[in-house]
């Protein structure tokens, strides 16, 4: 026994000692962080798109950029809210102009910011009524009229990169129009040659007539993946022509939008009790929950046993392993490592857990969720903590004696990866089967493969917001732990062999052949020689 | 008890390959015994199956009186294939195989420090084994084999891969463990290196034991042989009558002579072709056994 523990201390301390047990910790932070970051960060860098239009209408692109400039102006306001009641030092940098709005962006509902800019433009530069301007409040509607012009002429007189700083979601960041409101057929040919040299993104051209159909409208780029221009522009465009189609068949707007009301069907659960409740986002995220988890299981069981295996196969390949066995059986050196290396993982995977906690913490925060979205109760909820960890020792014991036996065989590095793949394509299929068993947790694939021990410990983390029955819980651990005492009893006749054995790498029938051989036996190929 | 080993009828097979069959030897208290062997004739296996970590499938091993499993902790081991792990330091590489045969931690850290010091290794105590030279990281191996004392001590070629100081060196530690009462079991396949230092020879070959007993002994087994020294060509011996074998290594040679064969005869055609610094008759060198017994069944 002390042995065993010699063998394990030492095996911890080496490999939490390493630069690659560091790098290993923040790994996985550094991971999760890039990849909801990078995509932001992206987006940040992308160079807004230039384009240009070709108005055959007369009329079509002054709605387009009547409707632009009223959901532009929308986000300046709401974000002019935001900042109020954020605190007075942001606010206080803001023009008078929006400052003394506050009152009156005060009384407007959710969402009706976009409504009441439209409608300001609306007002200053006629045109098309804007749907929903009847509901606004009184106040809104006389600032409308009393302030509405001078409002638009200083919008319209901002620089750019001041516009962009009062939101970041206004337009100018995304796209920007270049002059081109001639209609003559000779531009497009200008057009095509700017779009060939990438001087510009796009142009689009609008029909003769876009109320009757799309008939001469088209979108000319050479970009074929980023479709985000014409389906910005698009879809504004496509409000415009719907308002005039409403108002030229003289539909009310308000009518029009009514008819197109869905029919919603309210999302509700039962509670334990048997009352309907009303389904939170909450609610959804703990049935989805399981799934990072067991995402953070895989990971954490395939790299510890991982480390176990390269780890044995470094061992072997320095030569140090026979003067070991001079001192200690195959079966204490063996369950040294393995407790060592489990020790390690545990140390690992203890501190990814503290990062994923106190990452659902703050990072929705900062992502502008809101507060009342608590991810971090859901990450450090005992049931789905304690089967994390009770499944990653299970999960890795179970693989580790896989590894571990494959290991013991290999000389290299490089024959040890050899002989991963197969290991890996078997291992896929939990990852893949994730979404599916997340959706119906105590469905048939769930509840089968459960009961497949090398899937066990992920299918059932998987299903923890199920929650599978105790007869499950009792029948699927058995059969693991039986399967786990088998494999470590296999992995622990191929290691004892194995280690010694130099050269090629034996044949998977051969490496049978030894789990078979009773204890002491060492059969061996029968073309090479022990000296 | 007066062995600290015994080997009987011991058999090992490997699948359908005999690797060590039959073999049984006796290992006085206090000697130095050498296991040789060509490459491939069994001494590692038997070598392990003394250190249990192989198992015999017939017949009996018995160290220091007791089953070899039971006694690990009083055996120490240099196989021939060894290593250090490359990423720690060389004084707690040494107490770490202290630890595992059993010595507390805080006496095997102390001895690792006296050892290295002692082997002029001091200034190493605490640099990784990766910085080590090949012959600095055999000297650890060795003292890492010696470190807890052991009774029994099997060194698989020991001198393999250092230099003529470290040699002599490691061979007088030996000659050391022995003046201690200590019994050294050693592996080699260079004959110069068992003669100089080994009581007992133990030849293996195939798989079988071709002869044992004290060196001189075993020597006195084989014929008388001439032993020149000398300078010039060679080839001279090729052209000698009534000689039955030749081991020629340049500047000394080894005659066996058939029956009834002069030596002064033998004497006079070479001082007329070389310039000989010494001619005289004695027993076969180790070198010499070994061949005739290892070539000698190997033709057979």
């Amino acid at each position: 026994m002390r042995k065993i523990f010699l063998v394990a201390q030492r095996e911890y301390l080496a490999n939490v000692k390493t630069k690659g047990f560091i790098v290993g910790i923040l790994f996985f932070p550094l991971l999760l962080t890039v990849m909801i970051a990078a995509p932001q960060l992206l987006e940040r860098t992308r160079s807004a798109r230039r384009y240009a239009v070709v108005d055959e209408s007369g009329w079509l692109l002054a709605a387009v950029e009547q409707r632009i400039t009223g959901t532009d102006l929308g986000y300046v306001f709401e974000s002019v809210l935001e900042k109020h009641d954020e605190g007075a030092e942001q606010f206080s940098q803001l023009p008078p102009i929006l400052q003394n709005l506050v009152p009156v962006l005060r009384q407007l509902q959710p969402g009706q910011a976009f409504v009441f800019a439209r409608h300001l433009v609306a007002a200053v530069d006629g045109g098309l009524a804007v749907p929903g301007a009847e509901r606004l409040p009184q106040a809104a509607r006389a600032v409308a009229v009393e302030r509405g012009a001078a409002i638009l002429e200083w919008w319209r007189g901002l620089p750019p990169s001041e516009a962009k700083a009062l939101s970041s979601r206004v337009s100018m960041n995304r796209f920007v129009r270049v002059n081109g409101t001639g209609s003559s057929a000779s531009r497009q040919a200008e057009l095509n040659r700017r779009v060939r040299d990438g001087d510009l993104f796009a142009y689009f051209v609008i029909g003769a007539d876009p109320t009757t159909g799309s008939e001469g409208s088209k979108y000319v780029s050479n970009n074929l993946t980023d479709e985000d221009l014409r389906e910005w522009f698009g879809s504004n465009a496509s409000q415009q022509v719907r308002a005039r189609r409403l108002e030229s068949e003289d539909i009310d707007p308000e009518v029009a939008q009514w008819i197109q009301e869905p029919l919603r069907f309210e999302a509700l659960k039962l509670s334990e009790s048997g009352e309907e409740e009303q389904i939170e986002e909450r609610d959804t995220l703990r049935q989805w929950a399981p799934v990072a988890f067991v995402y953070l299981l895989w990971i954490s069981v395939w790299s510890v046993s991982n480390m176990l295996m390269m780890n044995t196969v470094e061992e072997k390949s320095s030569r140090v392993i026979e003067v070991l066995l001079s001192s200690v059986s195959p079966v204490q050196l063996l369950a040294g490592k393995i407790a060592g290396i489990a020790a390690t993982g545990l140390t690992l995977v203890s501190s990814w857990l503290v990062f994923f906690v106190l990452g659902t913490k703050f990072v929705p925060r900062l992502m502008g969720a809101p507060p009342s979205l608590d991810l971090s109760s859901l990450a450090t909820d005992p049931t789905y903590i304690l089967s994390f960890l009770a499944y990653f020792i299970l999960g890795y014991l179970l693989y580790a004696a896989i590894l571990v036996g494959l290991g013991s065989v290999c000389n290299t590095v490089s024959d040890a990866q050899n002989m991963l793949p197969p290991v890996m394509l078997f291992l896929i299929i939990p990852l893949v089967s994730m979404i599916p068993i997340g959706r119906d947790p105590n469905g048939m694939l769930a509840q089968v493969m459960s009961f497949i021990p090398p899937f066990t410990p992920f299918v059932m983390m998987n299903r923890a917001a199920g929650p599978p029955t105790t007869m499950e819980y009792v029948l699927t651990t058995a059969l693991l732990v039986l399967s786990i005492v088998a494999a470590l009893w296999a992995g622990a006749k191929i290691f004892r062999i194995g280690v010694l054995l130099t050269g090629k790498p034996p044949k998977l029938k051969e490496i049978l052949r030894w789990v078979r051989a009773p204890v002491g036996m060492v059969p061996v190929r029968s073309d090479r020689r022990e000296r | 008890m007066n062995n600290a080993l015994t080997l009987t009828s011991v058999t090992k097979r490997f699948g359908s390959v005999v690797a060590v069959e039959d073999v049984s030897v006796s290992v006085p208290y206090g000697s130095i015994y050498g296991f040789l062997g060509p490459n491939g004739a069994g001494k590692t296996t038997t070598i392990r199956m003394i250190m249990s970590i192989l198992y015999p499938d017939a017949g009996s091993i018995t160290v220091l009186g007791s089953a070899p499993e039971t006694i690990k902790d009083r055996l120490g081991y240099l196989p021939e294939e060894k290593g250090l792990y490359k990423k720690m330091k060389a004084g707690d590489m040494l107490a770490y195989f202290g630890k595992l045969k059993g010595m507390a931690s805080g006496e095997a850290g102390a001895r690792a420090t006296k050892l290295l010091e002692q082997f002029g290794l001091g200034e190493w105590t605490d640099k990784k084994c990766e910085a080590l030279s090949k012959g600095m990281g055999q000297k650890v191996q060795i003292l890492g084999t010696l470190i807890h004392d052991p009774e029994l001590v099997i060194l698989d070629e020991p001198f393999a891969g250092l230099d003529p100081v470290n040699v002599e060196i490691i061979r007088d530690l030996i000659l050391e463990l022995r003046r201690r009462g200590r019994t050294v079991i050693f592996s080699t396949h260079v004959m110069e290196q068992a003669e100089q230092i080994c009581d007992y020879i133990f030849l293996i070959n195939k798989g079988r034991k071709v002869l044992d007993g004290t060196l001189a002994e075993v020597k006195s087994r084989g014929d008388q042989g001439l032993v020149v020294d000398y300078d010039g060509d060679g080839s001279v011996f090729r052209r000698l009558p009534g000689v039955r074998r030749i081991n020629d290594a340049g500047k000394t040679a080894e005659i066996f002579l058939e029956e009834g064969t002069n030596p002064q005869e033998i004497l006079k055609q070479l001082v007329d072709a070389v310039t000989v610094r010494r001619f005289d008759m004695r027993e076969p060198s180790l070198h010499e056994v070994f061949i005739r017994a290892v070539g000698g069944e190997n033709d057979a």
